[in-house]
């Protein structure tokens, strides 16, 4: 065993304690959430805040709503931000953002009937930063077929286009309001629609709060953690199995441990950095939980279960991936091999549709007891399912895919003692069955 | 009379390639043993099943009284084909496969700082291996075979890719490892090498065992029955001596070897050229490993593919 922790220990320390796996796994995660942070603040700075005088052609009621609009209406990137769902507005650095927008000062001026072609050159050259034509005929009827035209320079910003756009638009709307003898606020505010809380009745008559963000994000959340995870991991076994092979120190290895201790130790080191590699991201997704107050949707059971599934993912991606490296002797023959059994694990993404609509459906069961999809189809089930999934078809996937497992572990050590000395043109399917076999 | 290492009946075939056939094979602890014989004669496929990388398809093998995967802390085993970690450290290379061969503990260093020492490599040890020359880095795997002093040390081709200097240097540790009572059995294709360092040889051709004995024995056993002779003046017809069968091509060195009759008695022969022409210089010729492996290939597969043979050979 001592032997075989020592190759472990190898394996960690050359794949997780280097500089590319320091700039790899951490460094370019953190760099890539930082750059979504800092990217808001930039934003930022192309709100530019918007002075100047629009020139308006319209009735005087639509001329004072559009001023009315334009002096309480807020930044585009400000009003952009409000249209965030509530949790993202609930974090800090979007309050922060909210409160810092800049604001502009419009002017509104009413002008006389005009030709387009004046107006258009007093645009250009910047003495309007619009012009806004209104129809009255737009205000009377909502079966006008004149269109409300706004005029802007070629180089205006989209957001402030729309700026100008939106509140032109809301401005004859509320006029036409008014001249039915409604108050505008009084009408939005009435037609607010207002946010359904989706109760499902348990079999025991309990209620149940259904937890559409929760059912969404955990099984992306938890299929990411496991892909990246494992198969980093398994990557790095399928190369330092490959390198090893190719700078001949394979049979030096082999003269000190036996084949089962080598392939022991580099499943174990690289479980290690699969342990590194989920705990840096699960502990992120858990403080981006905390962050937006989330914790609530995802349970202690299902953390546990992910973990258990987890592992049997890794054991599962690992095997394949070291039977691999083991049989080729380069990193352009594993390509071959690593077709079938990479499409084998696109399955249950391919599937992930159907599983998470239907999480009690025959096409997801069916999948649950099939050895390597099942840690995936299980995650899926699991987190999207709105009643737990019962507990003896958890424990008989968990049975059959760790059964699974020690027949993978098998299989991959009868390859691996043969491939591993092997040279020269790599196996195919048939060939590593042989091996199977013969090991 | 311990066995080191004892293989019986021992076969090993790759498809339709019979590597190694029916190998019997005894070594007693404490000899330095040449596995002799040309490239693809199955020396490797045989140390490799000493050593349990790969298992034979029939016969037993026998390694410092259990298997080789048991005794594999015993063992000291450098392969043919020479493997390091590219961007691991020397140190840590060694230290690597020490720990596997079970060294632990503090002096670990000072051992390895020391035998970088010896094989004259002292400021190696935080060079990463890629940054090593072939011949260093080949020394460094040297070191890594022997570092936890083994009862039994394995060194497949060792003199490859060795430039004189540092043959002598691994040659003389060989030689101070056998006199301190470890059993070497190295294996090359390089015959003088192993004339110079063997006590017993080991010759296998297309995997089968053409030669086993002490290489004293040997040699008296092959008389090539051949008078080396240098004459003063070139141009002389040797044939006209009485027991004098054939007469070679004069060497660089003006050296002329002549192939006595089986009959004829060498003492005979010396005495006679000797007080009829002037020469320089005359001798029985000993017969060198080369002229035995040839010998014997000659005796089971024809002249043609021994002198194909001895080509193969001289340009090793």
């Amino acid at each position: 065993m001592r032997k075989t922790l020592t190759v472990a220990w190898r394996e960690f320390r050359d794949t997780a304690m280097t500089k590319a796996f320091l700039f790899g796994a951490i460094v370019m995660p953190i760099f890539t959430i930082g750059l979504f942070i800092i990217v808001i603040p930039l934003l930022q700075t192309e709100d530019e805040p918007l002075d100047g005088t629009v020139a308006v052609f319209a009735s005087d009621d639509v001329v004072t709503e559009l001023q009315l609009l334009l002096i309480e209406s807020k930044s585009p990137l400000q009003e952009q931000l409000e249209q965030l769902p509530e949790i993202v507005t609930q974090d800090p650095i979007a309050k922060a953002l909210l409160t810092q927008t800049t604001k502009s000062t419009i002017t509104v001026e009413s002008i006389d009937e005009t030709t387009a072609n004046e107006m258009k050159s007093l645009v250009l050259d910047g003495t309007y930063l619009a012009y806004i034509n209104v129809p009255d005929s737009l205000v009377q009827s909502v079966d006008s077929e004149q269109e409300l035209t706004v005029f802007i320079p070629n180089d205006f910003a989209n957001d402030h286009t729309n700026f100008i756009t939106r509140n032109a638009e809301n401005a004859v709307v509320n006029a036409r309001l008014k001249r039915q003898g409604h108050d505008p606020t009084t009408v939005r505010a009435l037609l607010k629609r207002p946010n359904a809380t989706t109760m499902r009745v348990q079999e025991d008559g309990e209620l149940a709060i259904d937890n559409e963000i929760a059912r969404a994000i955990l099984p992306i959340a938890f299929i990411m953690l496991l892909w990246i995870a494992a198969f980093t991991s398994g990557n790095y076994l399928l190369t330092t199995t490959i390198e090893e092979k190719s700078n001949k120190v394979i049979e030096v290895l082999l003269s000190a441990i036996s084949p089962m201790q080598l392939l022991g130790g580099k499943i174990i080191g690289q479980a290690g950095v699969s342990a590194v590699i989920l705990g840096m991201y699960g502990s992120a997704a858990i403080a981006g939980l905390v962050t937006f107050a989330l914790m609530d949707i995802v349970t202690f059971s299902q953390l546990g279960l992910f973990l258990v599934y987890f592992i049997m993912g890794y054991f599962m991606i690992a095997t394949m991936m070291v039977a691999v490296g083991s049989a080729v002797s380069e990193l352009s023959d594993a390509q071959s091999l690593m077709g079938p059994m990479m499409l084998l694990f696109l399955v249950p993404m391919m599937l992930w549709p159907v599983i998470s609509q239907h999480p009690y459906g025959s096409v997801a069961i069916t999948t649950s007891y099939i050895p390597p999809l099942i840690p995936f189809v299980m995650i899926i089930r699991m987190a999207s399912a709105t009643e737990p999934i019962m507990m003896w078809e958890i424990l008989l996937s968990i049975g059959v895919g760790y059964i699974a497992v020690l027949c993978m572990v098998w299989m991959c050590a009868r390859i691996f003692r043969i491939g591993i000395l092997m040279q020269g043109k790599p196996p195919n399917i048939l060939q590593l069955a042989k091996w199977i076999r013969q090991g | 009379m311990t066995l080191a290492i004892e293989l019986q009946d021992v076969s090993k075939s790759f498809g339709d390639t019979k590597a190694v056939q029916h190998l019997d094979l005894e070594i007693t602890q404490g000899l330095i043993c040449g596995f002799l014989g040309p490239n693809g004669a199955g020396k490797s496929t045989t140390i490799r099943m000493i050593m349990s990388i790969i298992h034979a398809d029939s016969g037993s093998i026998n390694v410092l009284g259990t298997t080789a995967l048991a005794a594999k802390d015993r063992i000291g085993y450098l392969p043919e084909e020479r493997g390091v970690y590219r961007k691991m450290k020397v140190g840590r290379f060694i230290k690597y496969i020490a720990n596997l061969k079970g060294m632990r503990g503090s002096s670990l260093h000072k051992t390895i700082d020391d035998w970088l020492e010896r094989i004259e490599l002292p400021d190696v040890r935080n060079k990463k291996c890629e940054e090593l020359s072939k011949g260093m880095q080949q020394k460094v795997q040297f070191l890594a075979a022997i570092i936890h002093e083994p009862e039994l040390i394995i060194l497949d081709e060792p003199f490859t890719g060795l430039d004189p200097v540092n043959t002598k240097l691994i040659g003389d540790i060989i030689n101070e490892l056998h006199h301190k009572g470890n059993t070497i059995l190295f294996s090359t294709h390089v015959l003088p090498q192993a004339e110079e360092i063997c006590d017993r040889i080991v010759m296998i051709d297309n995997g089968l065992k053409v030669i086993d004995d002490q290489i004293d024995t040997v040699r008296e056993q092959f008389n090539p029955n051949i008078v080396q002779v240098v004459p003063l003046h070139p141009n002389v017809d040797f044939l006209q001596f009485e027991g004098v069968m054939n007469q070679g091509t004069v060497n660089k060195d003006g050296e002329i070897n002549l192939y006595l009759k089986d009959d004829a008695c060498q003492a005979d022969v010396i005495g006679n050229i000797a007080s009829t022409i002037p020469i320089r210089g005359i001798q029985v010729l000993q017969p060198t490993l080369t002229d035995i492996f040839i010998h014997q290939i000659a005796e089971r597969e024809g002249s043609e593919t021994a002198e194909k043979t001895r080509e193969h050979l001289t340009n090793a």
